[in-house]
């Protein structure tokens, strides 16, 4: 009869106080056990090439998501954005930080969304230090859904923004809010350090119908996910929306989507709700 | 069931008089004015009454009934100070206050989440009237009805709480004096005249009976002496505004400085308004410089602000709006457009619709910091031409948005 070796182990008190103390001092996220499940409820957007995406069926609350931008050029991340503060609009308060100085509050009518229910932050110069921290009290006093639009930064203003996205970080833990944040490539690092879920937005083509451009194929490739496992790669057809007429109903946005598949079944034309 | 919370205490006027004589604290005190002038008296202490004065008499009768009493003016200041500290006290431990010069009357129906019992209620009460009076202990009475809590009041003594169990009204007056009823001297009379001597005797009548002998004074009798008598609890109406003024040692320039004092008065006006009940729609800052000029700003809050944590946001936009040519000498916040603070019902459907006031309020805030440029909200246009700018157009962000049910088409 052999007797395995007794594996020295520090005492489970010592360590599980260790643990508390550096919790406490550095915030909860600080230090984590690897069996730790961690939880996270997600809000799904309705749109099943994104919902499929995460394990968690969404976009995770309390967590930063980002849409980064694939390659140089077009690439649907704004798009896609603004559909999603679209569908958010409809059932909660949405804040829109607009720090690439483009959003069209037309386009988004057309996308469907309640334009009573957003708020758009323009800080002054679209300077990113202002706006972060905007979107910070904003979340901080209860806006559920929060959404920015980055534009390039300067590997010199890098560092100074590791402070007001950390910062955003937290205090959308702390409201368990969603909050999605458009990319340009190259990821900056303390985005790409304080996000919970990346996905990659690349353009496959533009959807042509009659010799018209109607719409963008963008194909998404998860790259970074903490909150379950990403099931590999998903397209989706960024239907323009037909600009509305006075008085005339707008639905819900013409995005329809398909995980892990071939666009082949997405050149049909989308349904788009109206009246 | 309605319950009602009756508290009598020395008027006013005395208890001020008291504050500013303390010496006359045991003696025959009558407060009205010189027994020359032709005034009837307000008030008069326990001595006095003992002697045969009653307010409204004419204060040369009452030196007459009682020439050792002490004649005294009427304080208006330190009785209105008094007023204004009791109405603050009730109105933070119950919903419905009603304050007169010598008693004050409370709703205490239903249940409240700091006081498990009744007793406990009306004891809380009775503990914040007297810390107003500055010691002065009302008798407390708590009944059914407003009638029956004032007798039970006037059974009780001073520090003590005479509690009416519900449908025990009409046993606890049956035996006490007709004289007790609210109604003419001369049904008095004549019930007296009739051999009813108590009030049980006029409730175990039939009121069809007194209705015959005293008309419509018969049938209130017989209400008030069963102990059925339905007059509510008419709460204070609203003070226009209130308004915290702070003076410095000496002239101020430092912002900083300023910021702290400001933050003062702010937390001063927003506890009153919060013992209060109150909301304040519009809010003016006067910032008193030592040249004898005033810088001032004034503003009107997304979101009724009703306590110092709702109030210090609009404060500080009035702070960089207010421009002080000179060093600040004192400092006015006034609060006007009160109204009584309402919930609101949250939209269950619509996530984050709790918040909605805290963030009208963030986007005001971030609107005086960073520019009303910078938060936002769109609109469409209603005519909005060929040109696709003019199809939205941008309000500020902190204009309140009509609430819509979600689902809604629009």
């Amino acid at each position: 009869m052999t007797v395995a070796p007794a594996i020295p182990t520090p005492p489970p008190s010592s360590l599980t106080e260790t643990v508390t103390a550096l919790q406490r001092r550095f915030g909860p996220a600080a230090l984590r056990r690897g069996g730790d499940v961690v939880s996270s409820t997600a809000w799904a957007t309705g749109m099943p090439a994104i919902d499929g995406l995460v394990a968690a069926g969404g976009l995770p609350c309390g967590r930063l998501s980002v849409l980064l931008a694939g390659n140089r050029g077009v690439s649907g991340r704004l798009t896609l954005l603004q559909a999603l503060a679209a569908v958010a609009s409809r059932s909660m308060q949405v804040a829109y930080v607009d720090l690439v100085g483009t959003l069209d509050p037309g386009f988004l009518a057309d996308l469907g969304a309640d334009l009573d229910a957003c708020l758009v932050v323009r800080p002054d110069q679209l300077a990113p230090g202002p706006g972060l921290a905007m979107a910070r009290a904003l979340v901080r006093a209860g806006v559920p859904w929060l959404g920015i639009a980055m534009a390039p930064i300067r590997r010199s203003s890098a560092a100074a923004m590791e402070h007001a996205v950390s910062a955003l970080a937290g205090a959308v833990e702390g409201s368990r809010a969603i909050a999605c944040v458009s990319a340009p490539a190259p990821l900056a690092a303390p985005l790409a350090y304080a996000s919970s879920l990346t996905v990659e937005c690349a353009s496959l083509g533009w959807q042509e119908a009659h010799g018209d451009v109607v719409g963008l194929r963008v194909g998404m490739r998860t790259l970074k996910s903490k909150v379950g496992a990403p099931s590999g790669e998903a397209s989706l057809l960024l239907r323009y929306p037909r600009p509305q007429a006075m008085g005339e109903v707008v639905g819900f946005p013409a995005v329809v989507g398909h995980a892990g598949g071939d666009l082949a079944g997405l050149v049909a034309p989308a349904v788009a709700v109206a009246g | 069931m309605s319950r009602i919370l009756i508290a009598r205490f020395a008027h006013l006027g005395l208890i001020a008089a008291w504050r500013r004589h303390p010496e006359l604290r045991n003696e025959p005190v009558v407060v009205g004015g010189e027994p020359v002038l032709r005034l009837p008296v307000l008030a008069a202490s326990a001595a006095a009454e003992a002697a045969g004065v009653r307010p409204g008499q004419p204060l040369r009768q009452a030196q007459q009934l009682c020439p050792a009493a002490v004649f005294v003016a009427l304080d208006g200041g330190m009785t209105e100070r008094l007023r204004a500290a009791a109405l603050d006290a009730l109105c933070a431990e119950a919903p419905a206050v009603e304050l007169g010069d010598a008693q004050a009357c409370c709703d205490i129906s239903g249940r409240h989440v700091r006081h498990r019992t009744e007793a406990a209620w009306a004891a809380a009460v009775a503990r914040a009237l007297t810390a107003a009076l500055g010691g002065e202990a009302p008798s407390v009475g708590v009944a059914g009805s407003r009638f029956v809590a004032w007798t039970a009041a006037g059974k009780s003594a001073p520090r003590h709480i005479r509690r009416v169990p519900p449908g025990e009204e009409a046993a606890f007056l049956a035996p006490l004096p007709i004289g007790l009823l609210p109604v003419d001297g001369v049904v008095l009379a004549r019930l007296s005249a009739l051999g009813l001597d108590c009030l049980g005797a006029v409730a175990g009548l039939h009121p069809a009976d007194l209705q015959r002998q005293f008309g419509d004074d018969g049938l209130v009798a017989h209400r008030y002496a069963r102990g059925e008598d339905d007059v509510p609890v008419t709460p204070e109406s609203a003070p226009r505004t209130l308004a915290e003024r702070l003076i410095l040692d000496g002239p101020v320039a430092d912002r900083e400085a300023i910021r702290f004092c400001a933050r003062r008065v702010c937390d001063s006006l927003g506890d009153r308004l919060r013992r209060r009940g109150l909301v304040a729609e519009r809010l003016d800052l006067v910032l008193e410089c030592d040249a004898g000029t005033a810088a001032t700003a004034s503003r009107v809050p997304p979101v009724a602000a009703g306590s110092a944590e709702e109030l210090w946001p609009v404060v500080l936009g009035l702070l960089g709006a207010a421009e002080p040519v000179a060093p600040v000498t004192a400092l006015r916040l006034e609060a006007s457009r009160l109204g009584a603070a309402r919930g609101r019902q949250v939209d269950l459907w619509r996530r984050g619709d709790a918040a909605r006031d805290a963030v009208a309020r963030t986007v005001a805030r971030l609107g005086d910091r960073f520019g009303a440029q910078t938060v936002l909200r769109p609109r469409l246009a209603l005519d909005p031409g060929d040109i696709p700018e003019r199809r939205f157009s941008w309000i500020p962000g902190s204009a309140a948005a009509e609430p819509v049910p979600v689902g809604s088409q629009r």
